[in-house]
């Protein structure tokens, strides 16, 4: 029983945590949740299906300007993040319909394309987005930042805990692993290997959309630069240092990638910065090779 | 009125005629044997029937259905189920997870079914399916177990009880009997008899002629790419067209080669 009770008190106590902190590190968490949506959506992608998402940034930009967009033409900021979500999604089957065709490498450089695309339609696109001057003053302001930081916690974990769910105890996860596992068996048995695959596009596509709509409404200011091909890296390192096919460890990876190299400020110089932060990924990605949430697996058993 | 029936079939790749006129029918409950030496077009015929791939003439009926332009997981949703010449199973997964695929993999096929994937793997309807299948096969005790910690020829079994488990029309077997033990080898032998009392047709690849004569109500005889027989397995035995071709199988699987050519 107290075995139990340990960890539980502890992650309570550590979720709590951030509720305490000063504006300057509350905003590091509540960006670093944001943010692991996105991680997230990568991890539903590549983990379930297999298949390689270089271009995640694109859906969350699309998600993120589709809500600062619509928001500052006076619609509710609800039904503004619905739409982005939505476009989102459906960007993501789109890109599906020829992307769940393709493997390996090729699927790489096509959704590459596709945050490219995305990004240099939110560059030029002037006259919507208001192009590299950046779209200001996204009216969903009002709400605190401890507020913030419980509806993106319960965003993280409703997530996590449906995808625990369907993972670990649902018909649909075996499905899911029969197809990651096997294509041929899975056509054999029934499965229309293709759907599954441009499902998982458009559900990890919303996904992303999602998450650039909460970033939207949580910062208020959005630029193309948000959104480029960088961010997308960005997101599939803390995916892969969170171990794929860990949800709970792209978390955990999102939360420590973005907080570690604000803290290594205190090593000023910009160039030392980056270089311990790099090293350490490296270390963790040689002594973890499946990533945290391949250490947690490992300590559970 | 047959299950499944194949008319002059036909198959090309290139320039090498893999399949020409083959005809076939299997009617439920009967189990017809497929046999002849390696390279014959056994393994293509089959993937004519699954799907995996389109013939190039003649025609595949499955019940009141023309299913030679349907895909792959189409015909299966509609009650072609196969085991595979390698087992291919998901082996870090428990025996009834492999099984509960099967059955929920077919799901897809109705909205309705949409819903019912979401349900947990211990739901009443899955289980009840699952174990009743895992108790037919004679997996029951390791009903928890991951397939990669049982023995080869268990696999085997799994692999027949995910595609049982959907209560298929046709049962394709190809190679079954590969690596069983004697023991394992005669529960597959009444397995296949009582899958066929229930009313499954099934298509049996085997090498393991004794079985074939054992268990087929007919056989089906083919040499590179062409019929040469379809009877009893009695009369498939003073065939001199099938004697000729199955000296030269012989040799081969004499010569040991019989693996090395997969």
């Amino acid at each position: 029983m107290s075995r139990r009770v340990l960890p539980i008190a502890a992650v309570v106590v550590l979720a709590g945590l951030p509720l305490t902190f000063g504006a300057f590190w509350i905003n590091m968490v509540i960006t670093a949740l944001i943010f692991s949506l996105a991680v997230f959506s990568i991890n539903l992608l590549t983990g379930l299906t297999g298949l390689l998402s270089f271009g995640q940034a694109g859906f969350v930009g699309i998600g993120a300007y589709t809500l600062g967009v619509l928001a500052k033409q006076g619609y509710p900021p609800m039904l503004a993040g619905f739409y982005g979500v939505l476009l989102a999604m459906l960007c993501g089957f789109l890109l599906g319909l020829p992307a769940a065709r393709l493997k390996g490498h090729y699927l790489a450089i096509g959704t590459l394309g596709f945050g490219i695309l995305v990004y240099q339609l939110l560059t030029n696109s002037v006259d919507i987005t208001r192009g590299p001057m950046g779209l200001i003053g996204i009216p969903t302001g009002g709400i605190d930042k401890q507020t913030w930081y419980l509806i993106m916690l319960a965003v993280c974990v409703a997530m996590l805990a449906a995808l625990a769910y369907i993972d670990r105890y649902s018909a649909l996860g075996v499905v899911l692993k029969m197809v990651r596992h096997d294509e041929i068996a899975a056509q054999a048995s029934g499965i229309n290997t293709f759907a599954v695959k441009l499902i998982a596009f458009t559900v990890s596509a919303g996904i992303a959309g999602l998450s650039g709509a909460l970033f939207a409404a949580y910062v208020r200011f959005l630029t193309p630069d948000l959104f480029n091909e960088q961010e997308s890296f960005r997101y599939m390192m803390m995916a892969v240092v969170g171990g794929i096919g860990s949800p709970l460890g792209g978390v955990v990876a999102s939360v420590m990638l973005t907080m570690i190299p604000e803290g290594l400020r205190a090593l000023g110089e910009d160039n030392l910065r980056l270089l311990v932060y790099g090293t350490m990924v490296l270390f963790v990605l040689w002594f973890l090779p499946t990533g945290i949430g391949g250490l947690v697996e490992r300590l559970r058993k | 009125m047959s299950v499944l029936e194949l008319t002059a079939v036909s198959k090309r790749f290139g320039g090498l005629q893999a399949l020409s006129d083959i005809s076939l029918s299997v009617s439920p409950g009967e189990v017809l044997g497929l046999i002849g030496p390696n390279g014959a077009g056994k393994s293509t015929l089959v993937s004519c029937i699954t799907g995996v791939l389109r013939i190039d003439g003649g025609a595949i009926r499955f019940g009141d259905r023309d299913i030679q332009r349907m895909p792959q997981h189409r015909r299966a949703r509609g009650g072609i189920a196969r085991t595979f010449q390698k087992v291919r199973l998901a082996d870090q997964l428990t025996v009834y997870e492999n099984v509960a695929a099967g059955l929920a993999s077919h799901w897809f096929a109705r909205a309705s079914g949409w819903a019912s994937v979401f349900q947990p793997l211990s739901a009443g309807g899955i289980a009840q399916s699952v174990n009743r299948t895992l108790e037919r096969v004679g997996l029951t005790d390791v009903s928890g177990a991951v397939v990669k910690s049982l023995p080869f020829g268990r696999r085997h079994f799994v692999e027949i009880a995910r595609a049982i488990v959907s209560e298929p029309k046709l049962l394709l077997l190809d190679e079954p009997a590969t690596g069983l033990t004697e023991d394992e080898r005669e529960r597959l032998a009444a397995l296949v008899q009582g899958i066929a009392a229930a009313g499954c047709a099934q298509l049996l690849i085997e090498h393991d002629l004794e079985l074939v004569g054992r268990l087929c109500h007919r056989v089906t005889v083919i040499n590179q790419g062409h019929h040469i027989f379809t009877g009893t397995p009695a009369m498939a035995q003073s065939e001199p067209e099938v004697i000729r071709a199955y000296l030269g199988m012989n040799q081969l699987i004499g010569g040991g080669s019989d693996d090395a050519r997969r």
